[in-house]
């Protein structure tokens, strides 16, 4: 199983090797979506991938040295807003925008990695970004 | 067969029997357009997608005292109000006055949000006159507030539409938004077998079955007319395109919508749809035209010239699959690519108008017209404006440099020729590099002696061929001064640099160029 969190991590703990921790002690896939460092603190956005005892072992550990909060999206398509043009769709490095038959536009949001390619290409600001 | 008149008796006893042109293909493959005919009496049509050629005049009402208004802002959009004291037209592509908000919000986004009974800031200067004496207002309105609020498009619903590929090896930005380098997208526009124009199309005539001045539609979610043959019509080419006219205020923002396409511009999605009465078995064959036999030339939008480059064609059907083949040259070779394709109008909502329109139509709430005149036939000319070439400003004699040549060397020959750009050569001739007297002056500051040290490798170059315009463009995204200009081998044919354009414009004159 996939999952998204967004993390954060106190001042004084900056310095610890947290995510080659996790790492090391669960054997948990760790993508590191989103990165930013601040003097006294630091936000991360990772996908953890794994077996459900390895993930919840996990956040146990990053607990211990921060936050952690449940993303299910890091970007989300505003029907409302959307027309279904599809100038999006070829913007997606990695097809998690698609067309279906009745030519309404599909994202997949287990498959978006948040690169934002396809808000900034979208006319009519339909996508909605997370930021950290 | 049947007349207009006929039909409208039909739909007023709620007796018509009206289809979508999607669905009036398998009828009359099934029927056969004679039989097709008889059967049906209305098909619709619908297309939306990005009309760049719209706007709306808007009355505003007398002030107290009153104000000739000359300059108008919109929620600091730019509206034309040299038409009468308080009237204005506000175009959908007129970018924000204000700088920090660009092109994120335009004429398109004044329309949508008034559609929406959003309040819109409104500003106005006027000059004083002894029957307007007020210099200024500042107010808020609603489209409520508005005496009217007309849509008029000078050029909607285009008949067909080119695909826009891109050749080069950098990233563009189009009004057919953005397209990949080398051929990494096809972007196409349109609703093919739904588009209005299409449907009601005599490919032998070159004219139109039915539609004309005064033929009502649905526009933006309301009802319309439209106004006449829009601007650079050429249905010979298979490019009509219509003006339109509907009032404002009975639209509705699903069919009506501000949109930015980034780095060119707002512009508005617009809902077309427009009936055709079927009167005779000839109508009932135009209207079942199918995606695959609606054409969509294939241009490159890398070369930003009136006449792009054709390189090859699809069609509807194929482009809606998500790829497209064609044959290209790169290098001198045939290799077929596969590009993505990418729609930017939306196929489902104008299926969602011709639906709608049908319903209007089977409840009785939406009378067919006649038209009162046919669209003219007609072809666009192209502006008569001057425009000079890369190849007419070329320094010449070409100076040169090879790897061999020391940096003391290459000082004397920038100083010598009065330049700044020294291309560097191979043995052959072939454009290897380029430095500058900066370059130069740097590698004094980093004690280097080798060209091939101080040269820049990744080199931005023109052809001969190419505008100015384009030359400076270069320049100016790239923040450089000079482009070597090369033939197709890469052979150096000179230097053009951004003095030798400024010495053209500053010197001369711009209407001299």
């Amino acid at each position: 199983m996939k999952k998204r969190v967004f993390y954060w991590i106190s001042g004084s703990n900056v310095r610890e090797p947290v995510v080659s921790n996790v790492v090391l002690e669960t054997g948990v896939m760790v993508n590191i979506l989103k990165a930013k460092m601040e003097p006294r603190e630091g936000f991360l956005i990772l996908e953890l991938t794994g077996d459900e005892g390895q993930i919840e072992k996990s956040i146990e550990i990053l607990k211990k040295f921060g936050e952690v909060e449940d993303i299910p999206k890091i970007i989300q398509k505003d029907d409302e807003k959307c027309i279904d043009c599809g100038a999006c769709v070829v913007h997606c490095p990695v097809g998690a925008l698609s067309v279906d038959e009745e030519f309404k536009i599909l994202l997949d949001e287990d498959e978006c990695i948040g690169c934002k390619n396809c808000a900034k290409i979208c006319p009519v600001n339909a996508i909605k970004i997370f930021e950290i | 067969m049947k007349t207009v008149h006929e039909i409208n008796e039909k739909i007023r006893n709620g007796d018509a029997v009206v289809v979508t042109a999607e669905e009036m293909i398998d009828i009359v493959d099934e029927l056969g357009a004679e039989k097709a005919a008889v059967e049906i009496d209305v098909v619709t049509t619908g297309t939306f997608g990005a009309m760049c050629s719209s706007g709306a005049f808007l009355n505003f009402g007398h002030s107290d005292p009153p104000i000739k208004m000359c300059k108008t802002y919109l929620n600091g959009v730019e509206a034309y109000s040299g038409i009468a004291a308080v009237d204005a037209y506000l175009g959908a592509t007129q970018t924000n006055s204000d700088d920090d908000i660009d092109i994120s919000y335009g004429g398109s986004h004044v329309l949508e949000d008034l559609v929406a009974g959003k309040e819109i800031e409104l500003v106005a200067e006027g000059y004083t006159t002894d029957c307007y004496p007020r210099k200024k207002v500042e107010t808020t309105i609603t489209i409520d507030d508005l005496n009217q609020a007309i849509l008029v498009n000078p050029r909607n619903c285009y008949q067909s539409y080119n695909g826009a590929t891109n050749s080069t090896e950098e990233k563009i930005y189009t009004y057919m938004g953005a397209l990949l380098p080398e051929f990494g997208n096809l972007n196409y526009s349109g609703a093919g077998q739904l588009n209005p124009l299409q449907n009601d199309f005599n490919k032998e005539t070159k004219t139109y079955n039915t539609l004309g001045m005064g033929t009502r539609i649905f526009l933006g979610g309301a009802q319309g007319y439209i106004a006449g043959s829009g601007t650079q019509h050429s249905p010979n080419g298979g490019f009509g395109t219509l003006m339109v006219q509907g009032d404002l205020k009975e639209m509705s923002t699903k069919y009506l919508r501000g949109a930015t396409i980034p780095k060119y511009g707002s512009t508005l999605y617009m809902g077309i749809g427009i009936p055709i009465p079927v009167l005779n078995a000839e109508i009932a064959k135009t209207c079942a035209i199918k995606d695959e036999d609606i054409a969509i030339p294939i241009l490159d939008y890398g070369i930003p010239r009136r006449d792009k480059p054709e390189l090859g064609v699809t069609n509807y059907k194929d482009a809606r699959s998500g790829k497209v083949t064609i044959e290209v040259e790169i290098e001198g070779k045939k290799v077929d690519k596969c590009m993505r394709s990418a729609s930017v109008s939306s196929y489902k909502v104008s299926r969602e108008i011709s639906k709608e329109l049908k319903n209007w139509i089977s409840n009785s709430e939406f009378m067919l017209t006649e038209r009162l005149e046919p669209l003219k036939s007609a072809a666009p000319k192209p502006m008569k404006a001057k425009m000079k070439l890369v190849k007419d400003i070329l320094s010449r004699p070409v100076v040169v440099g090879s790897l061999n040549t020391s940096i003391t060397e290459a000082s004397r020959v920038l100083i010598e020729n009065n330049i700044n750009h020294l291309p560097i050569v191979d043995e052959n001739g072939k454009l290897s590099g380029i430095i500058t007297s900066w370059d130069i002056a740097k590698a004094m500051a980093q004690d280097k002696h080798s060209i091939s040290e101080i040269m820049t490798t990744y080199i931005v170059s023109a052809t001969p061929d190419e505008t100015i315009d384009m030359a400076a463009r270069k320049m100016s995204r790239n923040n450089i001064s000079g482009l070597p200009v090369v033939d197709s081998n890469n052979k150096v044919l000179g230097v053009v640099s951004a003095e030798d354009i400024s010495k053209l414009i500053g010197r001369n004159g711009l209407h001299k160029i």
